[in-house]
């Protein structure tokens, strides 16, 4: 998606004038059965990467469950393009205790 | 008293005691214990994993297995970079005992029986369990390693507790 933006630029607009449109990645680390941060907040098109540094498997799964990553294993990642503006809860299937929010703007 | 009070009782007395008498586990007995309480947790896991009633039940016990094989991953790899050969213990060896004791006991229910009497098992092995790490395994570790070990797996105890207590619960609900 990100990748078709410069398409969409109407033909007589300046590039040079548009803000940068760099895809900005963010991580959350998953360790002590818990996601930190907690919450992050950030922009439509941005990716998101959980890096599971626990001693065993988790997921990253939306409460309205518009995302699921399965089982991330240990040391390993997932990672998520967030294309829809909103807040979206999410927690862990196989620990119910953890919980976080990604908020896109 | 149920015999899983019991069992879990004499754990962290047993626990108490030996800080008392000798100035808490050395490193090697500590490592024992922690292998031993994983190892007994994924031995009731896999026996709940095939005779749970609940689909819920069978899921958290599907849980024990993977999370506490992983936490005896790492405590063992930890053991063998240090050179610490686990040394059996009175409270190793009461852990393996109540550890037996309770798939005896669980072996002769089943339906919703097995799943009350494990998921109450599970209450009062992670609340027993947690209480050593707290207030005898953390303290007495020596070496820093082990130490930050015991500080890691201690969340997971407690996302364990926090599940089988909810899973009680549930079952409390459902007159199971």
């Amino acid at each position: 998606m990100a990748a078709l933006l410069p398409l969409m630029v109407s033909p007589g607009t300046t590039a040079a004038k548009l803000p940068a449109a760099a895809v900005r990645t963010h991580t959350i680390t998953i360790e002590n059965v818990q996601y930190t941060p907690a919450h992050l907040t950030v922009r439509r098109g941005d990716r998101i990467v959980w890096v599971n540094k626990d001693l065993f498997p988790h997921t990253v799964t939306a409460t309205d469950k518009a995302f699921d990553s399965g089982s991330i294993d240990v040391s390993k990642t997932w990672t998520f393009l967030a294309k829809k503006r909103g807040t979206f809860g999410y927690s862990c299937t196989f620990h119910p205790t953890m919980k976080g929010t990604i908020e896109v703007k | 008293m149920r015999p899983t009070i019991v069992f879990c009782t004499a754990v962290l007395g047993l626990v108490a005691a030996g800080a008392r008498a000798q100035g808490g586990p050395t490193d090697p007995q500590i490592a024992a214990i922690v292998v031993t309480a994983n190892q007994v947790d994924i031995d009731a896991g896999n026996l709940a994993k095939k005779k749970a009633h609940s689909s819920e039940v069978k899921a958290f016990a599907e849980r024990m297995v993977v999370d506490h094989s992983g936490v005896n991953k790492s405590a063992g790899e930890l053991v063998q970079k240090l050179h610490v050969t686990p040394e059996s213990n009175p409270t190793s060896e009461s852990l393996k005992k109540g550890g037996d004791d309770n798939l005896a006991a669980l072996g002769k229910l089943s339906g919703a029986a097995f799943d009350t009497a494990y998921i109450d098992h599970e209450v009062a092995y992670h609340e027993a369990v947690l209480s050593a790490v707290d207030k005898t395994l953390i303290p007495s570790a020596h070496n820093a390693q082990l130490k930050a070990l015991l500080v890691k797996v201690r969340p997971a105890f407690v996302a364990h507790l926090e599940h089988a207590k909810h899973l009680q619960a549930q079952l409390a609900k459902s007159g199971g």
